[in-house]
């Protein structure tokens, strides 16, 4: 399950221990690709890391905070804070490889 | 939408010997490419060592191919494929313009990219530089870009992009017709530079040219071809080509690929003959994935 972020409020992910925010935009065509391998992934990982979604259409402000200069831009928060970022569509097993080594 | 078995991209010696086969193997397929097929093809003076074709010259050899297409009843779509996506078990290919195709398999045959990337490029793609500007040109409102166009069709890509940034550097990287600054919007301003390479700046991406630095919020490449690790997003590639197995396998499971794409030597020959391989193995994976559907 993926939960949208609205309002700029980032609260759930700086209070979750392990988190994979999606950053997207409704005219991003990898972004619209991504999204159903993102989904079947969040529903592998329940219970290790908690899904989100944010529009950086709808959310400028971290867009802005987390420097987002191309999307999809996939990020791994902990506690909050940022330890890793991925540009680009990534295909099903590459995206479980990359946050098995960084969760 | 309509899922085809096969897509191929690229009709050079590859991709249509790759479209014949998986034709006769009774396959849907859609190719991608130009109705002139190889602009490469057509310009050969002479090739020489195409077994029962001796001595043919591009001309004759690209009108073969055409006749041989068209006998088969093989029609090229013309549109360039900016993007193809593994969902899984399909492929999603991304077209000019956002349009979508899908197909089970899909087949590379698209050929090799002149020229190397600029020093710092890679490094900085997603963090000041971009290949897209229909895509990242939102990202920009209110800030400034260069636009590194390598054909004249990219002005309009700078045009697009300067509806949203506040200021657009458009270097041409051609020598044709230079675009006359009064067909381009009021905020591009048209730079005649020499690229050399591409660095970060205090949170501002500087592109260093023979004569002046560019320092702006970020660097748009806009190439004629797609480099493949860009193509195809997650696959495994060995410098500038494609890194496959011998029946044309890539790491991902469906995509093949086939022809210049694939390294050295670079000859029509042995293009053809990869082209059908990989037709072959991507007509074996769609019948392997049909059983198990």
């Amino acid at each position: 399950m993926i939960k949208e972020i609205i309002n700029n409020d980032f609260s759930e992910v700086a209070a979750s221990k392990a988190s994979v925010v999606d950053f997207n935009a409704t005219w991003c065509g990898p972004c619209k690709m991504m999204a159903p391998v993102l989904e079947k992934v969040s529903d592998l990982m329940e219970g290790k890391a908690e899904f989100f979604a944010i529009d950086v259409d709808e959310n400028m402000m971290l867009a802005a905070q987390f420097g987002i200069q191309s999307i999809p831009t996939l990020a791994i928060f902990k506690d909050g804070e940022l330890v890793a970022k991925s540009i680009g569509f990534v295909p099903q097993p590459a995206l479980e490889k990359w946050l098995g080594e960084n969760l | 939408m309509e899922r085809y078995d096969i897509a191929i991209i690229g009709t050079g010696p590859a991709g249509i010997s790759a479209a014949i086969t998986a034709k006769l193997r009774n396959k849907s397929i859609i190719l991608f490419g130009s109705a002139e097929l190889s602009g490469k093809v057509s310009k050969a003076h002479s090739v020489q060592n195409y077994p029962g074709l001796p001595d043919i010259s591009g001309e004759d050899f690209a009108a073969a191919f055409k006749k041989h297409l068209d006998s088969m009843g093989i029609a090229v779509t013309e549109d360039k494929i900016n993007a193809v996506y593994a969902m899984g078990d399909y492929y999603a290919l991304q077209g000019a313009e956002n349009a979508m195709y899908e197909a089970t398999a899909v087949i590379i045959a698209s050929g090799v990219v002149p020229g190397k990337p600029f020093p710092g490029e890679e490094e900085l793609l997603g963090r000041g530089v971009s290949y897209c500007a229909t895509c990242d040109a939102a990202l920009y409102r209110g800030k400034q870009a260069v636009v590194l166009g390598f054909s004249p069709k990219e002005e309009q890509e700078a045009v697009f992009l300067a509806e949203m940034a506040e200021k657009v550097y458009y270097i041409p990287v051609y020598k044709a017709s230079e675009p006359k600054p009064e067909e381009l919007a009021g905020n591009i301003e048209i730079v005649s530079a020499k690229p050399r390479s591409i660095e970060r700046a205090e949170g501002k991406t500087k592109l260093v040219c023979e004569e002046m630095e560019l320092v702006t919020d970020g660097v748009f490449i806009l190439r004629e071809s797609v480099a493949p690790g860009q193509l195809v997003p997650g696959l495994e590639t060995d410098g500038a080509h494609i890194a496959v197995a011998r029946d044309m396998s890539t790491n991902l499971p469906g995509c093949f690929a086939c022809g210049d794409i694939t390294g050295l030597p670079y000859q029509y020959v042995k293009s053809a003959g990869e082209g059908n391989v990989a037709a072959f193995s991507a007509v074996s994976y769609v019948d392997r994935m049909r059983r198990q559907a």
